[in-house]
């Protein structure tokens, strides 16, 4: 009887088993080839969970916007960009192995996003380990740049608040009795310090500078210190928690100074919604909003509201320009490399970093020799009727500072 | 000045006993360690918050609402605990660490990382007296704190449930052969502590801000009060937490905002030195 001959064919194997090797061994060569399956890799670390997890949340969506938009556009030299995310959950010990995990398993060649100089400072001492460039998305202390790590960027920088706080103190609030309260954090303490010695060289004397822990559950004792002082103007560096409970605690003691200012955290849209008309006359800063924009910049502005809208399904803030900012400057050094035909590492990139021109809606970005934006500058804004008003510099005010703020009885 | 500080500190520390006393009581009959107990404390916070925000409810009759919301919570934590073994404060840490975790990104994915703060206006008027002004915000924390310390001292102390619970608090074991129920006495305690829970949670979306992670402050202030107190000791809660507030007011005043932690730390590690029983306790 003949038998029938052995065969491999089956769904798996539809050839005969010799060319069937052939065929997957060529498939495999295909597939592995750099040219085509590779994705250039982007590392960004920011705390999305954990005490500040809401503005990590915000950097992130500013990053997706900028990659996104770049991915539209065909990519960097062609090769789609692939964002790889890591929450570093607001603890500076996750933020490094977060880091290690992106520099040296995933091989990222840039790394983009992080908030607060706690969590900036370590990531970028990683980055300095690995030869990685790494663009901070809000970082201020001044330190962070002075370690000499050349792979180290930031879009923000204390200058951008100092400069108009200390204008608008001098040249229109004019205190008699100033308080300057701040968080025990790096950059607000730096704040502090930066604006006291600009307004001492203006001849304006502090009477009060307190330093608070940042979600400080009752400010009452230190108010009625502030009225037994008769502060007229209260500068308090705390962020959107501390400003809800201190401004609060202001009105229920009928304790009303002349003028609140809030560098950090009072200029967002939810800050106003959440404190309601009792956020009006509350000064702040802020870099960027849908309707605050770099001269120049408008068209720039409104496309970034609209993606941003159409992948988010919200208005953006000030926050999520900084951390797109920080990924477009990423990504347009990138694509200055490919474009002078070099090849894409973290040395070349971060040259190429050195000599960015970029003009984004939040700031014209030019780096300093050590990795500070040579441009970034707030504008000081007051809320008046539930809306930022750009109350200074005069140049780009489109409103009268509204002073004194009216007492709380008067608002009633 | 001062007054103002000494009317802040009676006003804080109430809220502070408040907190305490739902995880003092949980942990003395129970013997369960609670870390979550601050993330229920927010949780029953946003209750609160949406019922007002969102179905624009009476902020009062929020209040219901967020106890019935804690007291089907603890009774599956306690259900939770019951599972677990000797030694049962460890495994209890470790058991509501994990699930503080839990709670805090459920709500962080449910109620977002926005800053909420349950705004009354009544309760930022008030009344003017000289030199200070006292808010009724401050006034109801007084008096919802001085009932719930009422109505728990007579619980405690006039009643027979209050005096079995005391006992189990003191000996588990000899309550036990005394022909106390023993597992009763642990459900009892954990609604107690949700009631406590559910009370402190739309005040503090009130007096404070709601956010998801700001739960593991509240549970360090239970864990500090309960210390300081002595465990067991619902008096020495109540002594605790206006000493802390009264601390922490008056170190702004009389060495800056930024000692007022420091005072307070000091303050519990003198007492841990002198008195390692708590502050009414007798000594070995």
């Amino acid at each position: 009887m003949k038998s029938t001959p052995r065969t491999h064919q089956n769904f798996w194997f539809p050839l005969p088993k010799r060319h069937s090797i052939i065929f997957y061994f060529l498939l495999c060569l295909f597939l592995s080839n750099p040219s085509i399956a590779e994705t250039l890799k982007i590392g960004e670390i920011n705390p999305l969970s954990g005490r500040l997890a809401k503005q990590g949340v915000e950097i992130h969506q500013g990053v997706e916007v900028a990659v996104a938009e770049a991915n539209a556009a065909g990519g960097v030299g062609g090769k789609q960009l692939k964002l790889i995310s890591r929450d570093d959950q607001s603890q500076p010990d996750v933020a490094i192995s977060r880091a290690e995990e992106l520099c040296a398993w995933e091989k990222v060649l840039a790394l983009t996003g992080g908030y607060v100089d706690s969590l900036v400072g370590p990531i970028a001492a990683v980055a300095k380990k690995y030869r990685i460039p790494y663009v901070a998305s809000a970082s201020l202390q001044k330190e962070l740049v002075q370690h000499e790590n050349p792979y180290f960027f930031r879009v923000s920088r204390l200058q951008g608040f100092t400069e108009p706080l200390c204008g608008i103190l001098t040249e229109h609030l004019k205190p008699q009795r100033l308080a300057i309260l701040h968080s025990a954090t790096p950059g607000s303490t730096e704040l502090a310090r930066d604006l006291e010695n600009c307004l001492k060289a203006h001849g304006i004397n502090m009477r009060l500078i307190e330093k608070f822990r940042p979600g400080t559950p009752d400010f009452t004792p230190l108010i009625g210190k502030l009225a037994e002082m008769k502060i007229d103007v209260i500068v308090s560096g705390g962020f959107s928690p501390d400003h809800i409970l201190l401004v609060r605690q202001l009105k229920e003691n009928r304790v009303c100074p002349k003028a609140y200012i809030g560098p950090f955290g009072i200029a967002y849209e939810n800050f106003i919604q959440t404190m309601g008309e009792d956020a009006d006359y509350l000064y702040s800063t802020c870099a960027w909003n849908p309707g605050i924009t770099e001269p120049g910049s408008e068209a720039t502005s409104r496309y970034f509201v609209q993606k941003f809208r159409q992948m988010f399904k919200g208005e953006p803030n000030t926050t999520n320009m900084h951390g797109y900012t920080s990924a477009r400057a990423l990504i347009a050094a990138m694509q200055a490399v490919v474009k002078n035909g070099q090849t894409l590492s973290g040395d070349a990139i971060r040259l190429a970093l050195t000599r960015l021109d970029l003009a984004m809606p939040m700031e014209h970005l030019v780096f300093d020799p050590n990795g500070d934006p040579l441009h970034y500058r707030h504008v000081v804004v007051q809320i008046q009727k539930g809306r930022l008003v750009v109350v200074y510099p005069p140049d780009r005010a489109s409103g009268e500072p509204l002073f004194p703020m009216p007492s709380w009885e008067e608002r009633n | 000045m001062w007054t103002t500080a000494l009317v802040s500190g009676i006003s804080l520390g109430s809220f502070y006993i408040l907190i305490a006393l739902g995880f003092a009581l949980i942990f003395g009959v129970t013997r369960n360690f609670n870390l979550a107990h601050g993330e229920l404390v927010v949780f029953a916070g946003y209750v609160s918050y949406w019922l007002w925000k969102v179905w624009a409810w009476p902020f009062v009759l929020t209040f219901p609402v967020a106890i019935l919301a804690t007291l089907l919570i603890c009774l599956g934590l306690q259900r939770l605990f019951a599972r677990l073994c000797e030694p049962l404060e460890l495994n209890s840490i470790v058991l509501s660490f994990g699930l503080a975790i839990l709670i805090q990104n459920t709500m962080l994915f449910w109620f977002s990382g926005d800053y909420r703060l349950i705004r009354i206006s009544t309760l930022s008027q008030g009344l003017r007296f000289p030199g200070f002004y006292l808010s009724y915000g401050q006034l109801t924390l007084l008096f919802l704190s001085l009932t719930v310390i009422a109505i728990l001292y007579i619980l405690m102390y006039r009643t027979y449930l209050g005096k079995a619970l005391r006992a189990t608090i003191q000996d588990k074991e000899a309550a036990a052969q005394a022909g106390i129920n023993v597992a009763v006495m642990g459900t009892l305690a954990f609604c107690l502590g949700a009631i406590l829970i559910g009370l402190a949670g739309p005040l503090y979306g009130c007096i404070h801000y709601l956010y998801p992670s700001t739960g593991h402050e509240v549970t360090l202030l239970a864990i500090t009060i309960t210390i300081f107190a002595g465990v067991g000791r619902l008096g020495g809660i109540i002594l605790a937490g206006w000493i802390l507030g009264l601390a922490e007011s008056f170190a702004v005043i009389l060495c800056g905002a930024s000692w007022r932690e420091m005072v307070a730390a000091v303050l519990l590690l003198t007492l841990l030195a002198f008195k390692p029983r708590g502050i009414l306790g007798k000594g070995e």
